[in-house]
């Protein structure tokens, strides 16, 4: 039992630390989604107004839809390269269960595409004048939230993993399912300068984390199971 | 009846517009769906007997072994009877 | 019990042999509760004391709406199905209905907008019924695309089953959080299913006519579908082979 576990873990454990080395090595992966939120939530000023009052109203919804356009950018990069290079339906013979081995790769792509953004959220907050006071709200909703965006989107990629021209399907499919996150995130944020209690949004939204940390890699591993053959 | 005449009908009580253009998106919506898939019924039929018949002109030694001449014959199906 | 019926649907000879056969008297029942509802609906029905003639928008609206609702359900019950017992009628369900049901949510969103512009004064508000509608319509979009671009038949026949039943948890999601967003954002629009006031037969039998004629028509339209694509997939079957011969 014990050994029969370990061996589980120590193949998730592998899998993340393979996909963060790889990451690692290859500083694109890293780096364009980051860029990606960063320059989408400059267009916003420019396209819109420069004015703070303007800004200060939009900037919880530019932020999130920033995040929304980054993590989908930065899907394409999560079974790829190893669907092409064939590690994929190495992956796929492995004895382990692909639910857990599909949750590390989520969790390790998060780690490299999702948490930057998260980090870097209140300089560009800062920087759209967003509201005073709602600063630690903005990052615990993105935290909460990216993770769900990846594992959505992480459905999207292992249906459309074979194609030759995936973007804009991948788009089409995901963009919608991203929508609950993407309300639960920006009022959670205006409720709260609003004055109203937290906790209530907040158990919301990891409530919508823990749903899809449980049935979104169930969804993906069988996707993966169509797509690859 | 609410109507006295019809004109009144047509009016609609102010709301001609309206009423009418969801009628009439209803009435093109029921039409395309309904006549859509009859033509491609009878479509599909004319096809099908082109198909065949050429499949009759090859020998029946190569009829089976995919040498389909028409398009649309990607769908490899296994034969079922 | 006898499992026999299950294996006979999954026969799409005896599927089209038997739709081939109920089809006249469906098309029979629908135009006759279409002409009953239409005409009642815009002829007798006495008008709204708010909204005045345009409750007539209402019989077109209510049936398409509620329809284009069961769409996602019926593509994950036929994507299980197919998912999960290979059933190939099950498939084809799933592949007529994607379409379909972008159409029935397209006249459901026209027709419900062009009723709101009486309510709200313009043609588009981000109501939360219009919202979600418009949500399943861009999913449904999706399903028909990955079908459209995946172009090997088993492979797209499992994936598109698989986002059925992904996107039908989904449209639930979507609907809570819309509502809920919705609240919070616009507090009172007064849009109400206009059976609030003087709900008397006059009004709603005509609505259920038309209900009945919808599911009807959404009923025959599937059938006819689905018989297209049996065609298509058994060409090389004895049986279509003579179906054929005979026409």
């Amino acid at each position: 039992m014990s050994a029969a576990r370990s061996t589980l873990a120590g193949a998730v454990v592998a899998t993340l630390r393979r996909d963060l080395l790889i990451a690692y090595k290859r500083k694109n992966d890293l780096f364009n989604p980051f860029m990606f939120f960063v320059l989408v939530a400059t267009l916003f000023p420019i396209g819109i107004s420069p004015e703070p009052e303007a800004l200060g109203e939009i900037s919880a919804g530019v932020l999130w839809i920033s995040a929304l356009l980054a993590s989908l950018l930065a899907m394409d990069n999560l079974f790829r390269a190893d669907f092409e290079d064939g590690s994929l339906e190495l992956l796929m013979l492995s004895p382990h269960p692909l639910y857990f081995l599909v949750l590390a790769k989520n969790i390790a792509h998060w780690l490299v595409s999702g948490l930057p953004i998260v980090l870097v959220s209140p300089l560009i907050a800062y920087m759209l004048n967003f509201p005073e006071g709602a600063y630690s709200t903005l990052v615990l909703t993105l935290l909460l939230g990216t993770p769900v965006l990846s594992l959505l989107g992480s459905i999207g990629v292992a249906l459309t993993v074979g194609l030759g021209s995936r973007g804009l399907i991948l788009a089409v499919i995901t963009l919608p399912m991203s929508v609950p996150v993407l309300i639960a995130g920006t009022l959670t944020v205006s409720q709260t300068l609003e004055g109203a209690s937290l906790s209530g949004y907040l158990a919301i939204m990891g409530a919508m984390l823990v749903a899809a940390l449980t049935l979104a890699p169930l969804a993906s591993a069988a996707a993966l199971r169509i797509s690859v053959n | 009846m609410q109507f006295s005449n019809f004109q009144e009908f047509i009016e609609m009580g102010g709301y001609a517009f309206n009423v009418w253009s969801v009628y009439g998106m209803f009435l093109i919506f029921l039409t395309i769906n309904l006549y859509g898939p009859l033509r491609k019924n009878r479509q599909i039929i004319r096809d099908l007997k082109r198909r065949y018949a050429l499949n009759a002109q090859v020998p029946p030694m190569s009829a089976g072994a995919g040498s389909q001449p028409s398009p649309g014959s990607e769908t490899t199906e296994e034969e079922r009877t | 019990m006898d499992w026999t019926w299950f294996h006979k649907w999954g026969s799409p000879k005896w599927f089209y042999e038997l739709s081939g056969k109920w089809l006249p008297w469906l098309v029979g029942a629908m135009v006759t509760c279409l002409l009953i509802g239409v005409t009642w609906s815009l002829l007798f029905v006495p008008q709204d004391y708010q909204q005045g003639l345009t409750n007539r928008i209402f019989y077109v609206h209510v049936p398409v709406a509620s329809i284009s609702l069961a769409f996602f359900p019926l593509m994950a019950m036929a994507g299980t199905i197919f998912l999960v017992w290979r059933m190939k009628l099950a498939d084809v369900v799933v592949k007529v209905a994607a379409p379909l049901g972008a159409w029935f949510t397209a006249l459901a969103l026209a027709s419900g907008s062009i009723w709101g512009v009486d309510t709200w004064g313009t043609w588009w508000v981000w109501d939360g019924r219009l919202t979600s509608l418009l949500l399943q319509f861009f999913l449904l979009l999706g399903v028909v695309s990955l079908r459209t671009a995946l172009e090997d038949s088993e492979g797209a026949a499992r994936a598109c089953a698989l986002l059925s039943i992904v996107g039908c948890i989904n449209v639930v999601v979507i609907k809570y959080s819309v509502d809920w967003w919705n609240t919070l954002h616009q507090p009172s629009t007064n849009f109400t299913l206009a059976t609030d006031q003087a709900n008397g037969p006059e009004i709603w039998v005509p609505l259920i006519f038309m209900i009945v004629a919808v599911y009807l028509f959404f009923a025959i339209s599937l059938i006819l579908s689905t018989r297209n694509e049996i065609l298509q997939r058994e060409k090389r079957a004895q049986w279509v082979m003579d179906l054929v011969a005979k026409s």
